[in-house]
């Protein structure tokens, strides 16, 4: 795979290469080339077999991270083809026409980040969870915890015991409270 | 099949060719071939690192609760187990498993602070009834226990927290053994936020934490970088949070979750580092604690010692609008805190900033005076309300080896004391001292850098009947010392001060084998292992006394005492016989500077509660 790297790396500026095992390399290569590639990787470097596309949401940088995983059968080898997109301006130029099925993959993508692929068909349709009208559900903002506790009756009999409260009552019931006064209370 | 229209209706016509007819019997051809599907998946193994049903060992796991705060789904509860005992650094409490709402992401695994929680890689668990699908792994006993495969956490380098901790900045050893100036910098913001960034909050330490503060509150609060809130949760329970930054024992680090598999936190350096914001101006502090305007009472209590304990009482008393006057030995305040423990671990101007604060808010002190000579406890009865003596332990234990009434021969708390007055110290050029605890090590590496101001070189050798591993001082302490040039050698016990010409040369000891038997106290030696250390004067740190001279006999009288002569108090601090009496600090629980200010804050309410009994 060295000398595929080496090929790659100039003709596409690769950055972050990380040969993960003998069979597996991943590197970020800049959005406006990203289709580019994979094109070139499928017709001219034999990774023939489109295997996943999948999103990361970097929120403290501000990126949703694509990554196009793409196979050789014939040397069985697979390339990770990562792109970094502003969160801002969720915007991805599609690749449905290189593989069919990756429609299917940008709709999901759409629906769990929010991320639009313009011209991908049925990229505005519902694709798991119908009628969503919240945040996309797979952004790291997206409160789960609060969806959970808003939208799902507690199981009847539930209760829980805050560790350091449970073990004041035990160890140190009378632990004397004074001193915290509040502004009001002057 | 085809549409035709008669009579104006619709009708379907099927017309067939015999290819349609033969067709589907060609289906029979695959009767005998083997099938492409799976014909029992229930039994089918999933990978290695599937994400399937939960196991806990509850022996490993604290109960710290942080699987439950990270559960996106609120999947997990923490609930008590018989046979799991609620103890300092387990809360008796184990994760429960909501199947109804888990989703398998085994964040709970990824957060788990002792990596006792994991995912099996077990996926099919079919029951007719909905409500048996929770249950807490490790005490409801599942066929899938003892498998092993599934997914774990993927230790090493896969943490959600970090693991080091931030590194304090120590002046160098050379550049501290000649100087009694503090040598532990400080944090700056940065890294103080990067270490309370580390903390995951569960609050397990609080139940250790003799005054029980609120330690993941006040570390939100450097997180936050909110001093002032972190002044007012420090101040909620420790009205010496300059003092105990610096000089905590802090055993809540001990029971640290964080701590299990890495470094706990810094506990003792953050609180140290929220007071050490504040600058020292009293009304600043009046400000932030809301404490400008206390309504007074009309009840009066005097304190006897401006130790941990006393200041502690009387600034919660202070607080609750009692006149509170402290009476102190010394000319001024701070008991051990200040005579006890050297500059360079504990500055004055930070005993003073927490001191003054507690001035500040109509606590009267007066220096010089000495109860039972100047003023008597009696007299103090009859002026206040109730009286509260934290009067610490001042008094040095001898060993009584042959030799130890030498002139040579003295005791460290005297000469810390003597330190800190400015009255002369004797420092002879090879100095044995004997003790293993903390105060063993301050004068150990007092006395070695007024060896350096002297003679340019440290010769100072600590011996301690304990080994290595049981050595009372903290660690720390053991280390920074031998980093100074001092000799600590553990395991060996004191059989003769050696004097030679009416003079100290030095110490025998043998070697210790054991300390304790089942009659308590009683170390054994090996004589055949003999050593003597040179010295020309032998400093004795075997523990402290209480003097109770301040007790006149009449009061002693009525009041009960116990083993060794310790004063008996009831659960609410009050001596036995003497309810206007209450005791409290180091003559109650030993030494310890945290334990004094819980003492003090609880005998603070006690009083309280003593006095407005009937209102």
């Amino acid at each position: 795979m060295k000398s595929l790297i080496e090929r790659v790396s100039t003709k596409y500026n690769l950055q972050e290469v990380v040969q993960q095992r003998d069979n597996l390399v991943f590197a970020y290569v800049d959005k406006e080339l990203a289709i580019d590639m994979v094109t070139y990787m499928r017709d001219y470097e034999g990774y023939a077999h489109f295997t996943l596309m999948s999103c990361v949401d970097w929120i403290e940088d501000g990126k949703f991270q694509l990554l196009y995983l793409l196979n050789n059968p014939e040397t069985k080898t697979e390339f990770g083809i990562k792109v970094a997109i502003d969160r801002d301006n969720a915007v991805m130029q599609s690749a449905h026409h290189l593989w069919e099925q990756i429609w299917t993959y940008q709709r999901e993508l759409k629906e769990a980040f929010g991320i639009d692929f313009p011209g991908s068909p049925r990229v505005d349709e519902d694709f798991v969870v119908e009628g969503w009208d919240d945040m996309p559900h797979m952004r790291r903002d997206f409160d789960t915890n609060k969806y959970a506790e808003e939208t799902y009756f507690m199981r009847e009999g539930r209760k829980s015991y805050d560790p350091a409260t449970y073990m004041r009552e035990k160890l140190y019931p009378k632990q004397p409270v004074t001193a915290k006064k509040n502004k009001d209370e002057q | 099949m085809k549409q035709q229209t008669r009579n104006n209706k619709r009708i379907n016509i099927i017309t067939m060719n015999i290819k349609d007819i033969l067709t589907p019997f060609t289906a029979w051809s695959k009767v005998v071939q083997d099938p492409v599907t799976i014909k029992d998946p229930l039994t089918r193994e999933a990978a290695p690192r599937y994400r399937g049903f939960h196991k806990n060992d509850i022996d490993m796991c604290i109960g710290c609760g942080t699987c439950e705060d990270i559960c996106e789904n609120q999947a997990i509860d923490m609930v008590p187990v018989e046979g799991v005992e609620t103890k300092s650094g387990d809360s008796g409490l184990r994760p429960r498993i909501d199947y109804g709402r888990c989703c398998w992401c085994a964040l709970c695994v990824d957060i788990c602070t002792t990596n006792s929680l994991n995912l099996t890689n077990e996926y099919t668990w079919v029951d007719a009834d909905p409500e048996v699908f929770i249950y807490t792994p490790g005490v409801d006993k599942k066929s899938w226990d003892d498998k092993e495969d599934g997914w774990q956490k993927p230790v090493p380098n896969y943490h959600f927290y970090g693991q080091k901790r931030v590194h304090m900045g120590e002046l160098h050893a050379d550049e501290r053994k000649d100087s009694f100036i503090e040598f532990v910098k400080g944090y700056s913001k940065e890294q103080a936020e990067m270490e309370a960034d580390r903390c995951v909050s569960c609050g397990i330490c609080t139940a250790t934490c003799p005054a029980h503060m609120g330690i993941p509150e006040y570390i939100a609060a450097v997180r936050n970088d909110d001093m002032e809130e972190g002044m007012r949760i420090l101040y909620e329970t420790n009205p010496l949070p300059e003092i105990c930054g610096r000089i905590c024992t802090h055993k809540c680090e001990d029971v640290c979750s964080v701590g299990v598999n890495g470094d706990a936190l810094s506990i003792r350096w953050l609180k140290r580092y929220i007071a050490d914001q504040i600058p020292a101006d009293v009304e600043k502090y009046n400000e932030i604690l809301y404490t400008k305007d206390i309504k007074k009472n009309d009840k009066k209590i005097a304190v006897i010692g401006s130790g941990p304990a006393g200041l502690s009482a009387a600034y919660y008393l202070g607080l609750l609008g009692y006149s509170v006057t402290i009476f102190e030995k010394l000319p001024e305040a701070g008991g051990m805190m200040r005579y006890g423990i050297p500059s360079y671990r504990l500055p004055y101007d930070q005993i003073d900033k927490d001191v003054d604060y507690i001035l500040s808010i109509g606590v009267d002190i007066k220096y010089n005076v000495n109860i039972g000579t100047d003023i008597t406890l009696q007299q103090l009865n009859d002026d206040y309300d109730a009286v509260y003596a934290g009067t610490g332990l001042h008094l040095g234990r001898s060993t009584r080896i042959p030799g130890s009434d030498h002139k040579n021969v003295y005791q460290s708390v005297d000469l810390l004391r003597d330190i800190v007055t400015g009255a002369p110290v004797p420092v002879e050029k090879k100095i044995v001292v004997i003790g293993g605890g903390n105060v063993a090590m301050d004068i150990t590496r007092s006395m070695a850098r007024l060896q350096m101001e002297k003679y340019g070189e440290v010769n100072v050798i600590a011996t301690a009947l304990e080994d290595e591993e049981h050595m009372p001082a903290d660690r720390e302490e053991i280390v920074e010392a031998r980093e100074e040039g001092c000799d600590v050698i553990p395991a060996y016990g004191p059989q003769e001060v050696i004097i030679k010409d009416d003079k100290v040369i030095g110490l025998k000891v043998w070697k210790c084998l054991s300390i304790f038997d089942e009659t308590g106290f009683n170390p054994k030696f090996d004589e055949s292992d003999e050593r003597i250390f040179e010295g020309d004067m032998v400093i004795e740190s075997i523990g402290q006394g209480m003097d109770l001279s301040y007790l006149s006999e009449d009061i002693k009288a009525k009041m009960e005492f116990g083993p060794r002569g310790r004063i008996l108090v009831n659960e609410d601090w009050q001596a036995k016989g003497l309810p206007w009496l209450f005791i409290g600090g180091d003559i109650i629980e030993g030494p310890d500077v945290i334990h004094g200010i819980a003492n003090g804050h609880r005998g603070a309410m006690s009083i309280d509660e003593f006095l407005n009994q009937g209102r």
